[in-house]
């Protein structure tokens, strides 16, 4: 039976002194992905390992880890696709918690200040709707692929710029705040541009297009902050 | 300033960089009919002290000139500013530079503009 070597980068703060990297055989079977297989290691190998997963069909977002040097979903990348030899890493940019789980807390910090919920200015409409709110095709052609975004991390990991500037807000955040800003029912255009204009935020972007590289959901987030800082110029 | 508005000052000033500079080269290299005084006497120094005065004898090309050091330097120390918040992500070293750029501008506007009024009243 074929196997695959997976070299997972373990570590845990609390206990060991510095990282390692631990190595598997583990046997293939037709259509298993690097969550599969870290999953067999965990039943079967050694199940000390930390791993974060949830739905197993790219839809949840958990799984963000790096795959032989780029970040993937685990559940979505097929071992067929990267090869016999595997080397898994937690994601970059995020803060290690232990083995390949990171912590989002900044990373969700940051999308939440840019505030993605639709902001209304008519309260009373609101409570009391009199009548449908309606959007042609053109207008949720303007946003709906940025709406896809499962705020998995992957592209925070693969920007350069978060790298280098922690403060940076992130492609993922970038991008939802336009999601809502180019939608037809959201009234916080001013306010939503007032957050990112800053001289840390939106400007700071040097559109290395890694973000859309690795998006498993095949958002763009490069294109979003293009989008966004032509209405930002528009004012 | 919004940073928005820093921002398309500095593209702005970016296309203003390539337009008087391409000015000053199309003037110091290419025109003939003004060129072949200019070029000689800017270019060629031999017998002549104060040759690249000559340029400056021109109102035009002197306020192109102007324009080319207010566009450099807008652009040039604003890049800086970018490039030291990117690489410092310390609030006061990134007040602080703000302030200190700011007063290397006005001093190389000052300073650039009196050169060029004094060589074009000399020229």
């Amino acid at each position: 039976m074929r196997t695959v070597r997976l070299t997972v980068y373990r570590f845990d703060p609390t206990s060991d002194e510095r990282p390692r990297y631990a190595s598997y055989e583990v046997p293939y079977r037709s259509g298993m992905t690097v969550l599969d297989s870290l999953l067999y290691v965990k039943e079967k190998l050694d199940h000390t390992l930390a791993i974060r997963y949830s739905c197993r069909m790219g839809i949840c977002g958990s799984c963000g880890m790096t795959v032989n040097g780029l970040p993937r979903l685990a559940c979505y990348t097929q071992v067929k696709e990267v090869g016999w030899r595997i080397k898994v890493e937690p994601l970059k940019n995020h803060p290690l918690v232990r083995d390949l789980v990171t912590d989002f807390t900044d990373f969700f910090r940051k999308y939440k200040s840019m505030r993605p919920w639709l902001i209304r200015t008519d309260a009373e409409e609101q409570e009391n709707p009199t009548k449908q709110y309606t959007q042609s095709d053109a207008e949720l052609e303007r946003y709906i692929q940025f709406s896809y975004c499962i705020s998995c991390g992957l592209c925070y990991a693969a920007c350069p710029v978060v790298t280098a500037l922690p403060e940076f807000p992130g492609p993922q955040a970038l991008a939802s705040l336009y999601r809502f800003l180019a939608d037809t029912r959201d009234h916080g255009r001013r306010e939503r541009l007032r957050i990112v204009d800053e001289a840390v935020g939106l400007w700071r972007c040097h559109f290395a297009g890694s973000c859309s590289q690795v998006c498993p959901k095949g958002v763009d987030p490069a294109l979003a902050i293009q989008l966004l800082r032509r209405e930002a110029m528009r004012g | 300033m919004r940073e928005r508005n820093v921002m398309l000052v500095h593209y702005v000033s970016g296309i203003g960089i390539l337009v008087f500079g391409a000015v000053h080269l199309f003037t110091v290299f290419f025109t003939k009919p003004l060129g072949e005084t200019i070029w000689e006497t800017t270019m060629l120094f031999e017998g002549h002290q104060f040759a690249v005065l000559e340029v400056y004898r021109n109102a035009l090309l002197a306020t192109s000139l102007w324009f080319l050091l207010l566009f450099t330097t807008i652009h040039a120390l604003n890049g800086l500013r970018v490039i030291i918040t990117e690489l410092f992500p310390v609030p006061v070293v990134r007040t602080a530079s703000k302030y200190v750029l700011f007063a290397l501008g006005v001093f190389l506007m000052v300073y650039g503009t009196r050169t060029i009024i004094i060589a074009h009243m000399i020229g």
